[in-house]
């Protein structure tokens, strides 16, 4: 019993660093443009099909083509922000819902008209097996997945206190007529926030597929995950993220695994709800 | 000036979704009328019931399936194949005893949706006048099409699995494919009997099954099997299909330790814990799939590699049966859509062929009204198929249904990922190798 406990902690941490990856591009773009964009999961599911097809046809490990799809994603962040969220930041959130669910709904259909639902897989992939640390099995793939997530999150984190445009985008997201005032280009902050999330996708994105695969339904789950991890994060910056995709991982394994794996999503809102409850502008709040 | 703006662009934006909505309209409309029936000169309706010997040229069957959406993979192959057969029957002279009529397939979207598959028969039904309707692959699809078929009087041939569609009294229901719990129960007999023959003993056996009402009847089918043959069942998990992460699942399986794993995978679900298994190091003697599709499919082996080598899978037909129908048919559709047919399209096979069988043996019971939709189903009931292209198709080469439709010939066969590639190792009868257990890599 207390193997499984210490098994599935581990499995669920590891997990929650994962899902805080996903949730950190949702979370900036949220925090920064206060838009809400409906079709991040299905960013997610379209960075891991890139990631699928440059592994296939470079016959590169899926990891490493962490390094190409970031860069790719960014420019398809800001392209995807020149197409669409630049007319709709600020103007009615009604407005911002439908087209971000448009979009959603048509990168899904898109999907499956060009790759099917066959779920796909990487066919090369050096992160395989798994190290014992006593009676626990960590999965080599998860392990780096969660460390590839630390080290991004350490990054935007310095990225975003120390660097000029990262206090631009802080500033930005405080007080976006301050910050105008002040001299700031906001649209140009924008556009750097929905990049850099886009960005972040690409490094998630190049890690999930070295244990899961894609198919074009995926976007449905990790959306969902994001949502929450970011509504239950508050505006809190990336280390309420981290935290957040730590609660939700662990209370999902440990769900699993003592209760009952149908109940997980169940679980994981109630657990949202009763936060937002007590808290309701999230753990990590700063306003 | 900012506020005129933002004005300005909700009114685009709202326009946009006006013009949007205007072009799927007419879409919708401008393609409708496409397939207008004006159904052949001589095909009289299945409701006339008197006409004295009629001339009949050709006799239209229906098909529904999801050509759309995410189960269109199996819906297309599924039309594909019936394209296929009709094409063949046609070739073969038609129904004999109805002057070789000809058959035509009319084959309607259920666009993956409950409303949708009916609506699909009700179209089909009032556009082309069917005698026989084959559809729609998703149970609950299937039932809901049936309310449909039963009240217009249309025979339904389901090649969709689960259990209830059979056990609701419908008159018109046919099923020729072995339903799910008898995919459950194969997969256990098929683990228990290798076991035996390879003088090993099991006596624990854990199942896991995606929670879907497919997933469940086919796992009570292993477990009451299990049961029967004085097995534990020390671990039953059931787990919605679309998981983010395998491993507490698996970190269970591992806890409770059982001698074999019986799964019903969904679809990607079964890739995931494949190679979630494979990377936590977790190895049984087996790991059983059943349920018509998961481990032994070609885009689960390319998706999972090697994690799925040895597992082994349930199937409603078996493209390497080895008889000269069977071989002639795989090899046109390879030939045509450059594919080994699987489960959706080898169901479609038999199915076709015996409504065929069905037709020509109304043909002979009663020529003068051989489409009355109850002299047809007399004939369905009256069937003994146990040659011919139904027979050579079917894996137990056997068809004859009981009154609640169910063919009590059926079976299920069990695949196995050997080096890479789905080999047919169970029924024994017809194996092309030896199956492997316990497969590679398990230490007790």
């Amino acid at each position: 019993m207390l193997e499984l406990l210490l098994q599935n902690l581990v499995n669920g941490i590891l997990m929650g660093c994962v899902y805080a990856l996903v949730a950190l591009g949702l979370a900036l773009q949220f925090g920064v443009m206060d838009i809400i964009n409906f079709a991040h999961g299905e960013f997610v599911m379209i960075a891991m099909y890139l990631v699928y097809w440059i592994s296939l046809y470079l016959v590169i490990p899926g990891s490493v083509t962490s390094l190409i799809v970031a860069p790719i994603f960014f420019v398809f962040g800001l392209v995807v922000y020149k197409l669409v969220i630049d007319r709709i930041v600020g103007t009615y959130p009604l407005a911002q819902i439908a087209a971000t669910i448009g979009l959603m709904v048509l990168l899904r259909n898109l999907a499956l008209a060009a790759w099917r639902a066959q779920p796909r897989g990487l066919k090369y992939e050096v992160l395989r097996g798994s190290i014992s640390l006593g009676p626990v099995v960590v999965p080599i793939s998860r392990l780096t997945a969660a460390g590839v997530s630390i080290a991004t999150m350490l990054a935007l984190h310095w990225f975003l206190t120390k660097t000029r445009i990262g206090l631009a985008l802080r500033a930005t997201s405080d007080d976006m007529q301050a910050a105008a005032l002040l001299g700031i280009n906001v649209r140009k902050m924008f556009a750097v926030a929905f990049g850099l999330g886009c960005a972040i996708i690409g490094i998630a994105a190049a890690f999930i597929m070295t244990f899961q695969q894609v198919n074009p339904e995926a976007g449905l789950t990790w959306g969902l995950i994001s949502w929450i991890i970011v509504v239950m994060a508050g505006l809190g910056g990336v280390s309420g993220v981290l935290f957040s995709g730590l609660i939700l991982g662990v209370v999902e394994a440990l769900e699993i695994t003592f209760w009952d794996p149908r109940a997980s999503l169940a679980v994981m809102y109630s657990l949202f709800i009763l936060i937002l409850w007590v808290r309701p502008r999230g753990l990590f709040g700063r306003r | 000036m900012r506020r005129r703006l933002a004005v300005g662009r909700v009114v685009l934006v709202g326009a946009l979704i006006v013009i949007i909505l205007i072009a799927v309209v007419a879409a919708f409309y401008l393609r409708k009328p496409a397939p207008t029936p004006a159904p052949t000169t001589a095909a009289p309706g299945p409701t006339e019931t008197q006409p004295p010997k009629p001339v009949i040229e050709e006799i239209v069957i229906g098909m529904v399936e999801p050509l759309s959406g995410t189960h269109a993979i199996f819906g297309i192959e599924a039309k594909q194949a019936a394209e296929l057969v009709i094409e063949d029957i046609n070739a073969r002279g038609g129904i004999q005893s109805l002057g070789g009529a000809k058959l035509k397939l009319v084959v309607a979207d259920s666009k993956d949706s409950i409303e949708g598959a009916k609506l699909a028969a009700e179209e089909l039904i009032s556009k082309h006048h069917p005698v026989v309707i084959i559809g729609a692959y998703i149970s609950r699809h299937t039932a809901a099409m049936a309310e449909v078929t039963e009240r217009e009087k249309v025979i339904l041939v389901a090649d969709a699995l689960v259990d209830f569609l059979s056990e609701r009294g419908w008159k018109y229901f046919f099923r020729a494919c072995p339903k799910t719990s008898i995919h459950g129960k194969t997969a256990m007999d098929f683990v228990y009997e290798t076991a035996k023959k390879k003088g090993i003993e099991i006596e624990t056996v854990a199942i896991i099954n995606e929670d879907s009402v497919f997933g469940r009847y086919t796992a009570l089918g292993a477990y009451h099997e299990a049961l029967t043959l004085g097995l534990t069942v020390v671990e039953h998990i059931e787990y919605p299909y679309d998981i983010a992460d395998a491993s507490p699942i698996v970190s269970k399986l591992i806890e409770a330790n059982p001698d074999v794993v019986i799964s019903v995978p969904y679809f990607s679900d079964g890739v995931l814990i494949a190679t979630t298994m494979e990377e936590m190091g977790f190895k049984p003697m087996i790991v059983a799939g059943a349920g018509g599709c998961g481990y032994c499919d070609p885009d689960s082996i390319a998706a999972a590699g090697s994690a799925v080598e040895g597992f082994t899978q349930t199937y409603s037909y078996n493209p390497f049966l080895d008889t000269p129908y069977n071989k002639e048919i795989v090899q046109k559709f390879q030939e045509r859509y450059g594919k080994l047919p699987t489960e959706a399209g080898g169901i479609i096979f038999y199915s076709l062929w015996t409504i065929k069988e069905a037709l020509e043996l109304a043909g002979q019971m009663f020529p003068d009204d051989p489409l009355n939709p109850d002299n047809l189903r007399q004939a369905f009931l009256a069937l003994d198929i146990t040659s011919g292209p139904a027979a050579e198709t079917y894996p137990s080469g056997h068809i004859k249904f009981n009154e609640n439709g169910d063919n009590i010939y059926a079976m299920a066969v069990v695949l196995q990922v050997q080096n890479g590639e789905p080999v047919l190792v169970y029924p024994f009868e017809y194996a092309q190798a030896e199956p492997i257990f316990p497969i590679p890599g398990y230490s007790p």
